[in-house]
């Protein structure tokens, strides 16, 4: 796809067709590739000192800890729940 | 902390909305009275008497010419929110003066300066000309959203949900399955993101008004001024066609879809939102269809985001969120709200959630 913005100070991130990746691209003309936005958006937002190691590594492999519990604080937003008719 | 961004311009009604009537609407969590001159000019000022503080907007408040009469003791503003006149004596405080906003009318919204009224100057508003141009026709409104702006903000930078919230009105399959481009401008301060579908299922949304049959070629560039202006240039045309290379495009059909995004409150938004065409320009049938339609899209969003807004609001601080592909726009527009938000800071008057 062509640029849209035509400025000097434009940051771009392109979602590279029929994968998952990303790459991004300085208006210094740095550019990287990455699979998550939010390490994406850190690369290109640390011009001029853009790490030389890119947008960071996928995700680690070996065991994940478990998911959190989801815990409310307020009692008035506790979802209404419907009885399971037996 | 206040999540309100301050010293912008906000849109803080349509420019049909505001009268001879006296029009009240909380901006940024300031209560804010809207009337028109007799010249046709809007005014903007603070809705409270400073005598003891009865709004101005509550009957039997009213006009008189081009002043403003308190309903309860009498004290007249004119249009600068100056006092002219007290009950019972001739000498007006020196401080009774209601707070004066910067006020302009462009691309059919009323815009008020929220923040440092001298700051008003040299802040851009931004613009939305086919709003009120010739060539296009438009349909608009407003709905109350119980939630915070930034969460319509997430919302209208990710148009994959259009897949799953919408379906059957503004999503197909392909929205959420197309890659986007998104480009960040620091200097100007706008979010771009493209989705460009060359070949989609076209949703009833644009089938009924556009009268195409079948696939089309769907473009989807949003242009997002933070910290409240969204644009969305729809272009909606046969499956092969692209525009010419002298920008001409005769074959497509074009909807600029709007939405001015401005708090209310800390944890209220109001939502305004305009679809405008450059096809059918005179045909109320058409009108009618996009004005139900788009209403029925924008309630959709506001019934999640009101969900969206008690969830979050009854969690501990610090929840934790996962970002992917689709989210590389919003990121963009948080960090530019963001700095925006540390640019107007220090001036903040506390305002309730």
């Amino acid at each position: 796809m062509n640029d849209m913005l035509g400025g000097e100070r434009v940051l771009r991130v392109n979602w590279l067709p029929g994968s998952d990746r990303l790459v991004g691209r300085c208006h210094c003309g740095a550019e990287t590739e990455a699979e998550d936005p939010v390490q994406m958006w850190e690369w290109l937002l640390a011009h001029p000192d853009h790490s030389a190691g890119g947008a960071g590594s996928p995700d680690p492999v070996g065991e994940l800890p478990p998911p959190p519990a989801h815990v409310i604080t307020d009692p008035a937003v506790v979802r209404s729940r419907t009885p399971v008719l037996v | 902390m206040t999540s309100i961004v301050r010293n912008q311009w906000y849109v803080a009604a349509y420019g049909r909305e505001v009268g001879r009537e006296l029009f009240s609407r909380t901006v940024c969590g300031e209560s804010i009275l809207f009337w028109r001159t007799e010249a046709g000019d809007v005014t903007a000022m603070s809705d409270r008497c400073v005598h003891r503080r009865f709004p101005l907007s509550q009957a039997p408040s009213h006009l008189v010419g081009d002043a403003v009469v308190c309903g309860y003791h009498g004290f007249t503003y004119g249009a600068d929110g100056g006092c002219v006149a007290v009950p019972g004596q001739t000498r007006v405080p020196r401080t009774a003066r209601l707070k004066a906003y910067p006020v302009v009318e462009q691309d059919s919204f009323v815009w008020v300066f929220i923040g440092e009224a001298e700051k008003a100057e040299v802040t851009a508003i931004p613009r939305a000309p086919w709003l009120d141009q010739e060539g296009w026709t438009t349909v608009s409104g407003m709905e109350p959203l119980a939630a915070r702006a930034s969460l319509l903000v997430d919302n209208l930078m990710d148009l994959s949900h259009e897949t799953y919230l919408h379906g059957g009105y503004i999503g197909t399959p392909e929205v959420a399955e197309t890659p986007i481009t998104t480009e960040v401008d620091d200097e100007a301060g706008i979010v771009y993101v493209s989705r460009h579908m060359a070949d989609a299922e076209c949703p009833p949304f644009y089938a009924t008004s556009t009268g195409l049959q079948g696939r089309i070629t769907r473009w989807q560039d949003i242009e997002f001024v933070p910290p409240c202006l969204y644009k969305l240039h729809s272009r909606i045309a046969p499956v092969g066609s692209v525009p010419n290379p002298d920008g001409t495009d005769p074959d497509a059909f074009h909807v600029e879809v709007v939405y001015a995004i401005t708090p209310e409150t800390e944890s209220s938004t109001h939502d305004f939102w305009a679809v405008a065409r450059d096809f059918a320009l005179d045909d109320e049938g058409v009108s009618a269809f996009l004005r139900e339609n788009n209403r029925t899209v924008v309630l959709q969003d506001v019934v999640a985001l009101d969900v969206l807004e008690q969830v979050l609001a009854g969690e501990p601080d610090g929840y934790q969120e996962l970002s992917i592909n689709i989210d590389t726009g919003g990121l963009a527009a948080r960090r530019l709200i963001a700095r925006l938000a540390g640019e107007g800071a220090g001036v903040a008057p506390a305002v309730g959630r």
